[in-house]
């Protein structure tokens, strides 16, 4: 019977599920799958201090995003500005609620969900405390990573920028901006932290602590 | 019993966990991992098919509706990457065929393959099928990108005489994305490694 510290001991990749065994990284060294050349894992030091900085700026330059214009147009003398009051608005005005609901949830609630989650689990384990809720925040946050579009919907922006060029006068907001940021920096948090990384820090932090 | 098969990798928390028979909740985060085979297979097949079915009128009916002083046009999804391309705007053209035509047959069709070559244990290498089956995660969301230029769009072009609609293209295409997300997210990578003979 295989013993629990040598399961901890193994890693499977993601992409292409070979079984690799972990060994010990000097500090910020990588570890790669042997097959597929995908990262598995990493010995980032004070990876919680730098992660929960980035989160912080993150919850910030996303509240921006959402808080103001995004871009503005302006057609002979006609301004329209792109916010999320403007799209509520669209959405019930005209009864667009499949698309506008699917919208709502896939740009704005699930990010900001992913957000705050990330931030109150990386205080929680900052001060050990609360296992329970990190491990339910964790794993509601394995659920909804995949829902989440904010990348996606930047580069719709981009597009329907590039459709309106010739029609009409652009003029970017703030919020435009900070979109860019929020993108920036959660590149950084995910090529920094995987989960993988999260759920190893859980099990150091709490040790066998659940339910 | 083959050593990938004793060896599972918990989709939520990436635990390594070895299975037998009595325990099907992850070590770690007590999330069930060893979902009945037979079940995850059928949800995928399912899933997969609906999705198929929304991807028809999302190509046959407008995804865009604009009104001009009265008068409505509209765009199938084709109709406007051709408009695009005769206007010119040859990389949008590509990045919204890229994203509304290829990504979607693409994801069909992997699933496909990969539920197939379970059934069937095909003669691959089942580390290119897991390769497969993470592509076909990694570019599910991307097809979105049409609907969400149409909503954009919606909420830019909103005055008295001019106005643009998500058409009824719109609705279909959203779900059809959301039913194949589901799909591949059914699908359990323990099928990939089934053996020959294996039943399940």
């Amino acid at each position: 019977m295989i013993t629990e510290e040598e399961l901890d001991n193994l890693i499977i990749c993601k992409k292409c599920h070979t079984l690799h065994k972990r060994v010990p990284l000097p500090p910020n060294k990588k570890a790669f799958c042997s097959k597929c050349d995908i990262l598995l894992y990493q010995n980032n030091p004070n990876i919680l201090n730098k992660t929960l900085a980035l989160v912080i700026a993150t919850t910030i330059s996303l509240f921006v995003a959402f808080k103001f214009t995004i871009v503005t147009i302006d057609i002979q003398g006609m301004e329209k500005s792109l916010t999320l009051y403007a799209l509520f608005m669209v959405i019930l005005e005209q009864h667009q609620y499949i698309v506008g609901v699917m919208f709502i949830f896939l740009i704005f609630i699930f990010p900001i969900t992913i957000i705050f989650s990330m931030l109150i689990l990386l205080i929680l384990m900052k001060r050990k405390k609360g296992g329970y809720l990190v491990k339910r925040l964790l794993i509601l946050l394995a659920h909804i990573r995949p829902w989440s579009m904010v990348d996606i919907f930047f580069i719709s922006l981009l597009v329907a920028m590039v459709k309106l060029f010739d029609y009409a006068y652009i003029e970017l907001g703030v919020s435009f901006i900070a979109l860019i940021f929020t993108l920036i920096l959660d590149i950084i948090i995910t090529k920094n932290l995987s989960f993988y990384e999260l759920w190893n820090l859980y099990t150091k932090i709490y040790g066998g602590v659940d339910e | 019993m083959s050593r990938e098969l004793e060896y599972i990798r918990c989709h939520i928390c990436e635990a390594v966990n070895y299975v037998n028979e009595k325990e099907t909740k992850c070590r770690r985060c007590h999330e069930e991992i060893a979902p009945n085979l037979r079940l995850s297979y059928h949800k995928t097949l399912a899933f997969l098919i609906t999705a198929i079915i929304f991807y028809i009128p999302a190509n046959l009916y407008p995804i865009l509706v604009s009104k001009q002083f009265g008068k409505t046009t509209t765009n199938t999804i084709m109709g406007g990457i051709i408009h695009l391309w005769d206007a010119g705007s040859y990389p949008i053209a590509l990045i919204i065929l890229l994203a509304s035509v290829f990504v979607p047959l693409l994801k069909f069709i992997l699933i496909i393959y990969l539920l197939i070559s379970t059934r069937h244990n095909l003669h691959s290498s089942k580390v290119d099928k897991h390769k497969l089956f993470y592509i076909t995660e990694i570019i599910g969301p991307w097809s979105m990108v049409d609907v969400f230029v149409v909503v954009i769009l919606s909420v830019l072009i909103h005055f008295s005489g001019v106005q643009i609609f998500p058409g009824e293209g719109a609705t279909a295409f959203g779900l059809m994305v959301f039913f194949t997300m589901i799909s591949a997210q059914s699908f359990d990578p323990r099928l990939i490694n089934q053996q020959k003979g294996d039943t399940f």
